[in-house]
C-alpha cells in the first residue's frame, strides 16, 4: 500500500513535447521493495523525460487526430480504468495510475506486493485506490479556491514540503493537502489532547454552528407516452462549526414532516463517529420497504475546523416542482415552438429567482421572433441563439403559465452559434433554472433545538435552507431525446455527482 | 574553496532532476553524494538550501549512494548532523530522520552490523514513545511532529524489514494508550503487529508476553535481526496475493493461539479499532486492510470487532478503501452499495412495469449535453455493464414495451452514431462510437436482434460521413464474422450503390478494398469502372487498384480482365499502369489459389510469395520432378468435323488442382505426324473446364492409340509428372468434309467424285443393318456433315475426305424394312475394310 513514484505534468498541446512535467517524487525505499516483490518482472520507474513521453502517448495527448492512428483509435483499445501500462525500454511499467483534468494529467506508480506475472488483478492492489486518493487530494488542493496561475504556480511550489508531510514515505496519510498545510505552521503545544488527525490545531472565538440542508432538484420531462418523466432530490448538508476545545462534539438530527419519503443513500462525513445501521437500509436501489425507518436521522461527529459537507442522501419525491410541456414545429425557415409549465400546488410558490432557457443549437442566429407569453417576461440573445424567460420570483395563481411564438433564423456560421452534439435536428430542451428558499422538496430540515454540542461555551445555532434546481430539462416532445436507462447508470450517476459537489465544495479556512 | 553558493546548488540540483543517470556520469556527478552530506554542516548555506538537499537525497538515495557500504556511510553522516543541531527549532530534524531512514533502507544498509541503524533505531523508538531524549534534541514544540515523523519512519523499516518491530509491540500499544499521537502510532502497531502475526510461527516469544510489556522485551533486544534478517521471505507477510494464494499462505502459517494470547490480541485490536475514527479517511483504510489481513482465520477473533467501525464506514461518504475505481474524473470511490446489487441491479428493469414513475428506482436522468461527451472511459464502463445485462436479459419478457435494455442499448449507440456523424466532430467521438459498437459486438455475439441493427446503423453512419472509412475497416479487422460478415456485406452494398464520381471516391475505395467479395462482383466493378473515370491522382488511382487486386484475390471475375486491361490503357500514371498490367498478367496466367498468394505475402507460404517459382523451403524438392497420380481425366469427345484437318476434342475433368498443365500425345506406329503439346494455365475441380483440341495429321488414314502424359505444378508450387491412359482415335475421328458444292450442283459434283475414284480405287458393297429409326436417323446422327445429295428420305449421296489425300464416297439407297444396301467407292483401296467396318459398327449401333 504505497507508491513508487508521483508526477504532475501540464499538458501543453501544440508545443513540441506536448506537455511538462511540474512536479515528480521518487520513493527510493518503496523502489526497493519493488525489486523484491516483482522480482523477475520489476521494471525501474523511468526518469522524468521518458516517462513524460510514455505517457503523453499512451494517453493519447501527443499530436492532433486529424488522422486515423491505429494505435490510438482502434475499436478494440478499449480501457475502462484510469490504469495503464506504459512501455519503458523493451518492458512495460504497470500499473501506472494516470488522469487528466483541467491540462494536469495526474499520475503516480503505485506498489504491487505480489508478483507481476501473471498481472494480479486490480482489485487487489491497495496501492491503486491510495494512490488515486493521493492524486485527487493533490487535485483538490490545486484547484480548490484556486483563481489565477499564479496561485496555481505558488500551490504547486508548496507540494514538495506538503507531501513530505502527508505522504513521507510513499504511503499516503492524509488525502487533505490543506489540513497538512495547516500542519507545517502550527506549533503544537507539549503535551497535547487526543486530538483527531483531521483537525489540526483549534479554533478560538465566538463559538457558532451553522447547519444548512441544499436540495438539488434533477429532471428530464419527455411529454411523451412511451417514456417515462423522471426526476429525483439529491441533498446535501453543510456545516460549519467553530467551536473551542480539541475534541468538540456535535450531535445534529434531520427531520422529516409526517408523510414525507424516507431519506435514501445517506453518506455522512468521515468525522462522523457513528451511526445507527437502520440509517443506512434505505436504498434506493433496492426494492426495501420504504416505511422502515423515517427518522429523525441523527448524526455524532467531531467538526473539522473548516467547513464541510457532512451528509449526503437521495428521496424519491411524489411529483417533480415544476410540470413542463415543449414543443417544436419547423415550418419552412421558421420554428413555431410551444411552453407550458404548471407549478405543484404543493410547492412553495416563493423564488429567489425562476428562469426558462430556450436554447437553439446548431442553427443560425435568430433574425426573427414574435412571441406570447402569459406571464413573466422574454429577453432575447439573437447571436447567441438563445431565449430566456424570465418568470420571476411567483407564479400566478392558476399555477399555470405559457409561452408561444415563432423564432426565425438566420444562416449559420460555425465560429459563433452554439454547437451541440445532442440537439440535433428537431431535438431540443429548455432547463429551468429556479431557486427557492427556506425550503426543501423532501420537507428535510434541522430543528436548531435538537442540535446537541458538548464544548465550552454555549455557541450560537443557525440552520439554513433552500431548493435549487439541476440539471432540469424539459424536451421537445416531437423529437427524440437522451433516455436513461432504469437505476444502471443513474445510482452511479447521483452518488458521482454527491462526491464532485464534495470535492467542489471550497474549503474555508479556520 | 567553500561549499558552492545556494544558487550554485539550485543549478546542480535542477541539472540532476533533469536528468540523474546523465549528471551522475558526468564530471560533476561522482562527488555529489559526498558534497550535499558535507554542505549539509556548512553554516553559509541557508535552512531553505538544506532541506532542498535533504529532499534530493529522499528521491535519490539509492543513485547517490548505490551501495551498502555508500549507504550506511551516509546515513551516520546524517546522524551525525542532526545531532549536531543546536537546540533551537530547525526545519532539518524531520527531513534529516527522514533521508537517514532512506539512506539505510534503500541503501539496504539496515542489519545487526550496522551502526547507523543501530543508533537510530533506539532514537526513533524513543521519539516515537515520547520519552525524554535529553537535551540537545529539539525543543519541546517540535517533540510532536518529531514523534510522527519518527513513527513513519520506524514503519517504513517495519515495511522493509518485517518483524523488525516485534519485540517493541508492548510499548507501542502502552505508548498508544497514552496521550500520543493517534494516527502513526496506530498505524505503526498496526503493522508491527501484523507481521508478527504473520512470523508467528517462526517467532520465539509468545504473542501474549510481547503485547503486554511496558519495556522492550527483557533480555531480548528490540530489534528482531534475527526474525527479521530471514531473506527467504522477507516480504512475505505484505505480499498475500489474492485471494486464493493467499489462503494458501495463511494455511501454511496456520496459528495457534492460547486463550490467553488471543485475549490480549483481541484487547489490542478494539484499542486499535476503537480509536479509528480519530485518524484521516486515507489512514483508516490502511488501518482495516492491515487488521483484516492480520487476523483472517485466526480462532477467538471474532469479526463482529469489526462491525461499528465497518457499519460507521459503509455510509461514509469517503471510505478510503475503494476498489479501483471506473475513471477520472470521477472519482475512484463509489458508494456505500449493498453487496446484492448487481442482482437488484438487473431484476430493475423487470420491476418497472406497472409501478409509478417516482416509485421506480431514482430514474435521475444523466444530464445531457456537454455531460454526455464526458470521458470515454466510464461511457464505455457503463455500456459494457449494459451489455452483459443485455446477454442475460435475453429471455425478457417485456421486451419491445420500451423498457428492455436491448432497446436501450439500441438507443444509446444510435446516439454515439449520431454524435460521431457530425461534420467536422472531434475524432474521439468516432472513436468511442466504434469501440461502443466493438464491445456490443464482443459480448452479444450471438444475438442478432442486437447485431441486425447495429449493422444497419453502422451502414447509414457510413453513408452519412464516409470519411470514418478507416474506423469501418479496423471494425471489420477486430470482429468476428458474427458482425463482421453482415457489415462486410452491407457496406459492400453502400459503398457500390454510389456513383462512381463522389466526392468522399477515396473512402470508398479504401472501404471497398477491405470489403469486396464473392457475391457482389458484377456491382463492384461496375462501380470501378465508373470511379475510374474520376481517379486522376496518383493516390486515387492507387486506391482503385488496390480495389483490383482485392478482387484479385477474391478471385478476379470476367469483367475484371476488361477493367484491368483498360486501365492499362487509361492511367496516366506510367506506374498504375503498370500495376494494371501486371494485375491482367497475374489474373490472365494464374489460378485463383495461387494468384492469392502471389498477391497476398503470407507467412504460412513465405516461398510463393518471395517467388512465383521457386520456393525457399525444400528448394531441391521444387526443382525435381515427381512422378503422381493423374491429376485429372481424359476423354475423347465428339467429332469435330471442319477445318483442314482432323481435330480430336478432348474432354477434361480435373481431380484436383493443377497449375501449368503440360500434355504430350505420343501416335502408336508412326500413322501420323508428331503431334504437338497442349497446354492448359490451370485446372480446377470446381470449375468445367472448356475441351481440349488436338489436330491430327494422319500420314495414313487409320484408326490409332494416343499414349498421353501430363506435367504439372501442385498448388505447393512441386513440378509433377503423370501417365494417363491411352487414347483411341478411331476411323470416324478422322472423317472431313468435302468443301461444299455450289447450290444446285451437289448431285453432279457427286457423281464427278464417284467416277474420279475408278479405275485406281475400289467400289464395294455393304449391307447395313437399321434399327427402329430408319435410315434418316442414321444419316442425321453419324453421316451429316458429309451428305452431298439426298433424296430424304430414302437416298443419300455421302462424300467423306480422309486426310491427307483420300475419299470415301457412300451411296444409301431404296432401304428396306430391316437394312439399306450401301454402296461404297475408295481411291484408295486399303480402306475398304475400315469402311466396312464402320458401316458395320453402325449397324450394331442401330
Amino acid at each position: 500500500m504505497a507508491q513508487r513514484a508521483v508526477w504532475l505534468i501540464s499538458h501543453e498541446p501544440g508545443t513540441p513535447r506536448c506537455g511538462t512535467v511540474k512536479f515528480s517524487r521518487r520513493y527510493p525505499t518503496v523502489e526497493k521493495r519493488a525489486s523484491v516483490h516483482n522480482g523477475a518482472n520489476y521494471v525501474p520507474v523511468p526518469e522524468d523525460g521518458p516517462f513524460l513521453k510514455a505517457l503523453l502517448s499512451e494517453l493519447r495527448l501527443l499530436g492532433d487526430d486529424k488522422d486515423f492512428v491505429e494505435s490510438r483509435d482502434s475499436c478494440s483499445r478499449i480501457n475502462k480504468t484510469s490504469i495503464y501500462g506504459l512501455p519503458v525500454g523493451s518492458e512495460e511499467l504497470w500499473p501506472v495510475v494516470a488522469f487528466l483534468k483541467n491540462d494536469m494529467i495526474y499520475a503516480c506508480v503505485p506498489l504491487v506486493e505480489q508478483t507481476l506475472n501473471p498481472r494480479p488483478p486490480l482489485i487487489s492492489i491497495s496501492g491503486i485506490s491510495q494512490g488515486l486518493e493521493l492524486l485527487f487530494g493533490i487535485q483538490d488542493f490545486l484547484y480548490s479556491g484556486q483563481k489565477s496561475d499564479t496561485e496555481l504556480n505558488t500551490k504547486l511550489s508548496q507540494l514538495p514540503e506538503l507531501l513530505l508531510q502527508a505522504c513521507p514515505f510513499g504511503t499516503l496519510l492524509d488525502a487533505n493537502l490543506q489540513n497538512s498545510l495547516d500542519n507545517v505552521g502550527f506549533a503544537s503545544v507539549t503535551q497535547p489532547q487526543k486530538q483527531p488527525a483531521w483537525r489540526a490545531g483549534t479554533y478560538k472565538g465566538k463559538p457558532q454552528v451553522s447547519i444548512s440542508i441544499t436540495e438539488k432538484v434533477k429532471s428530464m420531462q419527455y411529454g411523451k407516452q412511451d417514456i417515462a418523466d423522471t426526476w429525483q432530490v439529491v441533498g446535501a448538508v453543510t456545516c460549519k462549526c467553530d467551536l473551542e476545545g480539541f475534541m468538540p462534539n456535535v450531535t445534529v438530527s434531520l427531520h422529516l414532516p409526517t408523510n414525507g419519503s424516507p431519506l435514501q443513500d445517506i453518506l455522512v462525513h468521515p468525522c462522523v463517529t457513528s451511526l445507527d445501521s437502520a440509517i443506512l437500509t434505505s436504498s434506493s436501489v433496492d426494492g426495501m420497504d420504504d416505511s422502515a425507518f423515517s427518522g429523525p436521522y441523527k448524526f455524532p461527529f467531531i467538526p473539522p475546523l473548516e467547513s464541510f459537507n457532512l451528509c449526503y442522501y437521495t428521496s424519491q419525491v411524489p411529483v417533480p416542482p415544476i410540470l413542463g410541456f415543449y414543443q417544436i414545429k419547423e415550418e419552412d425557415i421558421q420554428l413555431k415552438i410551444t411552453v407550458n409549465l404548471k407549478l405543484h400546488e404543493s410547492i412553495k410558490n416563493t423564488f429567489e429567482f425562476c428562469e426558462a432557457h430556450i436554447p437553439f443549437y446548431n442553427r443560425g442566429p435568430i433574425t426573427h421572433l414574435e412571441y406570447k407569453v402569459s406571464f413573466g417576461q422574454l429577453e432575447v440573445f439573437r447571436e447567441k441563439g438563445l431565449l430566456v424567460w424570465i418568470i420571476g420570483q411567483k407564479f400566478p395563481k392558476s399555477m399555470d403559465i405559457s409561452l408561444s411564438g415563432t423564432v426565425t433564423f438566420g444562416a449559420k456560421s460555425h465560429e459563433k452559434q452554439p454547437f451541440d452534439p445532442i440537439c440535433i435536428g428537431g431535438t431540443a430542451y429548455l432547463k429551468l433554472h429556479f431557486r427557492i428558499l427556506d425550503y426543501t422538496l423532501t420537507g428535510c430540515y434541522a430543528d436548531q433545538h435538537s442540535v446537541q454540542v458538548f464544548a465550552s461555551g454555549k455557541p450560537k445555532i443557525s440552520t439554513h435552507r433552500k431548493l435549487i434546481s439541476s440539471d432540469y430539462y424539459i424536451w421537445n416532445s416531437k423529437a427524440p431525446a437522451p433516455v436513461t436507462y432504469g437505476s444502471l447508470l443513474l445510482t452511479l450517476e447521483a452518488a458521482l455527482c454527491c462526491k464532485r459537489e464534495c470535492r467542489q465544495h471550497p474549503r474555508a479556512k479556520s | 574553496m567553500g561549499p558552492p553558493s545556494r544558487e550554485a546548488w539550485a543549478q546542480r540540483l535542477g541539472a540532476f532532476r533533469a536528468s540523474p543517470c546523465a549528471f551522475l556520469a558526468g564530471p560533476q556527478g561522482e562527488d555529489l553524494g559526498r558534497e550535499l552530506l558535507s554542505d549539509l554542516r556548512s553554516d553559509k548555506l541557508s535552512e531553505q538550501t538544506k532541506v532542498s538537499l535533504l529532499a534530493l537525497s529522499l528521491e535519490y538515495a539509492a543513485q547517490l549512494w548505490p551501495d551498502a557500504p555508500a549507504a550506511e556511510a551516509a546515513a551516520a553522516s546524517l546522524l551525525d548532523t542532526l545531532v549536531l543541531l543546536p537546540p533551537r527549532p530547525s526545519a532539518l530534524r524531520r527531513p534529516l530522520l527522514l533521508a537517514a531512514t532512506t539512506a539505510l533502507a534503500a541503501g539496504g544498509a539496515l542489519g545487526p552490523a550496522s551502526g547507523a541503524a543501530c543508533r537510530l533505531l533506539p532514537l526513533l523508538l524513543g521519539l516515537a514513545l515520547g520519552r525524554d531524549l535529553g537535551r540537545g534534541f529539539g525543543p519541546a514544540s517540535e517533540q510532536r511532529p518529531l514523534q510522527a515523523t519518527a513513527c513513519e519512519c520506524l514503519r517504513e523499516l517495519e515495511s522493509c524489514q518485517p518483524g523488525l518491530l516485534r519485540a517493541s509491540l508492548g510499548p507501542l500499544r502502552a505508548g498508544l494508550a497514552q496521550e500520543g499521537p493517534v494516527q502513526p502510532l496506530s498505524l505503526l502497531l498496526a503493522l508491527a503487529l501484523h507481521n508478527a502475526l504473520a512470523l508467528q510461527p517462526r517467532a520465539g516469544a509468545g504473542l501474549q508476553g510481547l503485547l503486554t510489556a511496558r519495556v522492550a522485551a527483557a533480555g531480548d533486544s528490540p530489534w528482531s535481526w534475527t526474525l527479521a534478517g530471514d531473506s527467504d521471505v522477507p516480504f512475505e507477510p505484505q505480499a498475500p496475493s489474492w485471494p486464493e494464494a493467499e489462503e494458501g499462505a495463511r494455511g501454511l502459517l496456520a496459528l495457534e493461539l492460547s486463550p490467553e494470547e488471543s485475549r490480549e490480541l483481541r484487547a489490542t485490536v478494539a484499542q486499535l479499532l476503537d480509536a479509528s475514527y480519530l485518524l484521516a479517511p486515507v489512514a483508516q483504510a490502511q488501518l482495516l486492510w492491515l487488521l483484516c489481513r492480520a487476523l483472517r482465520g485466526l480462532r477467538g477473533q471474532p469479526p463482529a470487532l469489526f462491525k461499528p467501525q465497518l457499519v460507521r464506514l459503509l455510509g461514509t461518504a469517503h471510505p478510503g478503501c475503494p476498489a479501483p475505481g471506473p475513471a477520472p474524473p470521477h472519482p475512484p470511490l463509489l458508494p456505500p452499495l449493498p453487496p446484492e446489487l448487481p442482482r437488484k441491479l438487473s431484476a430493475g428493469p423487470r420491476r418497472r412495469g406497472g409501478r409509478p414513475a417516482a416509485a421506480r428506482a431514482p430514474a435521475v436522468p444523466r444530464p445531457p449535453a456537454p455531460a454526455l461527451c464526458t470521458s470515454p472511459q466510464p461511457s464505455l464502463a457503463r455500456l459494457h455493464l449494459l451489455c452483459l445485462l443485455c446477454a442475460e436479459d435475453t429471455e425478457e419478457d417485456d421486451r419491445g414495451q420500451g423498457g428492455s435494455p436491448q432497446r436501450y442499448l439500441e438507443e444509446l449507440l444510435a446516439g454515439l452514431r449520431q454524435r460521431a456523424a457530425l461534420d467536422g466532430g472531434p475524432r474521439a467521438w468516432a472513436t468511442l462510437c466504434f469501440q461502443a459498437s466493438y464491445l456490443v459486438a464482443h459480448c452479444l455475439a450471438g444475438q442478432p436482434a442486437v447485431l441486425t441493427p447495429l449493422v444497419r446503423g453502422l451502414a447509414q453512419l457510413y453513408r452519412a460521413r464516409p470519411v470514418l472509412a478507416p474506423h469501418f475497416v479496423d471494425l471489420l479487422d477486430r470482429v468476428g464474422p458474427e458482425l463482421g460478415e453482415p457489415l462486410r456485406v452491407a457496406l459492400c452494398r453502400e459503398v457500390v450503390s454510389r456513383p462512381g464520381g463522389d466526392a468522399a471516391l477515396g473512402w470508398h475505395l479504401q472501404v471497398l478494398a477491405r470489403v469486396v467479395g464473392a457475391g457482389s462482383q458484377s456491382a463492384t466493378l461496375h462501380f470501378l469502372q465508373a470511379a475510374a473515370a474520376h481517379c486522376p491522382d496518383w493516390g486515387l488511382q492507387q486506391a482503385l487498384l488496390r480495389v483490383c487486386r482485392a478482387l484479385l484475390g477474391s478471385g478476379g471475375g470476367g469483367g475484371l480482365a476488361d477493367l484491368l486491361q483498360a486501365l492499362a490503357r487509361w492511367l496516366e500514371d506510367p506506374d498504375g499502369r503498370d500495376h494494371a498490367r501486371l494485375y491482367y498478367v497475374l489474373l490472365a496466367h494464374l489460378a485463383g489459389p495461387k494468384l492469392g498468394l502471389a498477391l497476398g505475402p503470407s507467412l504460412a507460404a513465405p516461398a510463393m510469395a518471395s517467388s512465383l517459382v521457386a520456393e525457399n523451403q525444400g528448394f531441391a524438392a521444387a526443382l525435381m520432378v515427381r512422378e503422381a497420380a493423374a491429376p485429372m481425366r481424359l476423354s475423347v469427345g465428339p467429332r469435330v468435323a471442319t477445318g483442314p484437318c482432323p481435330v480430336l476434342q478432348l474432354q477434361v475433368e480435373a481431380l484436383e488442382p493443377a497449375y501449368s498443365l503440360e500434355l504430350r500425345f505420343r501416335v502408336e506406329g508412326q500413322l501420323y505426324a508428331p503431334l504437338g503439346a497442349v497446354h492448359v494455365p490451370c485446372l480446377c475441380p470446381s470449375r468445367p473446364a472448356s475441351p481440349l483440341l488436338l489436330p491430327l495429321q494422319p500420314r495414313r488414314p487409320a484408326p490409332t492409340r494416343l499414349h498421353v502424359q501430363a506435367l504439372y505444378t501442385t498448388p505447393a508450387g512441386l513440378t509433377c509428372h503423370a501417365r494417363l491412359p491411352p487414347l483411341t482415335v478411331t476411323f470416324s475421328h478422322l472423317f472431313l468434309p468435302f468443301p461444299q458444292a455450289p447450290r444446285g450442283a451437289e448431285p453432279g459434283f457427286f457423281e464427278e467424285l464417284w467416277d474420279s475414284c475408278l479405275p485406281g480405287g475400289a467400289e464395294s458393297r455393304v449391307w447395313c443393318a437399321l434399327g427402329p429409326q430408319g435410315l434418316e436417323t442414321l444419316v442425321s446422327c453419324h453421316l451429316e456433315p458429309f451428305v452431298v445429295a439426298a433424296r430424304p428420305p430414302a437416298s443419300y449421296h455421302v462424300a467423306i475426305r480422309l486426310p491427307p489425300d483420300s475419299k470415301l464416297l457412300l451411296r444409301l439407297e431404296a432401304p428396306q424394312v430391316d437394312g439399306v444396301p450401301v454402296a461404297l467407292r475408295t481411291d484408295d483401296w486399303a480402306l475398304l475394310p475400315l469402311a466396312a467396318d464402320y458401316l458395320r459398327g453402325l449397324s450394331a449401333a442401330a
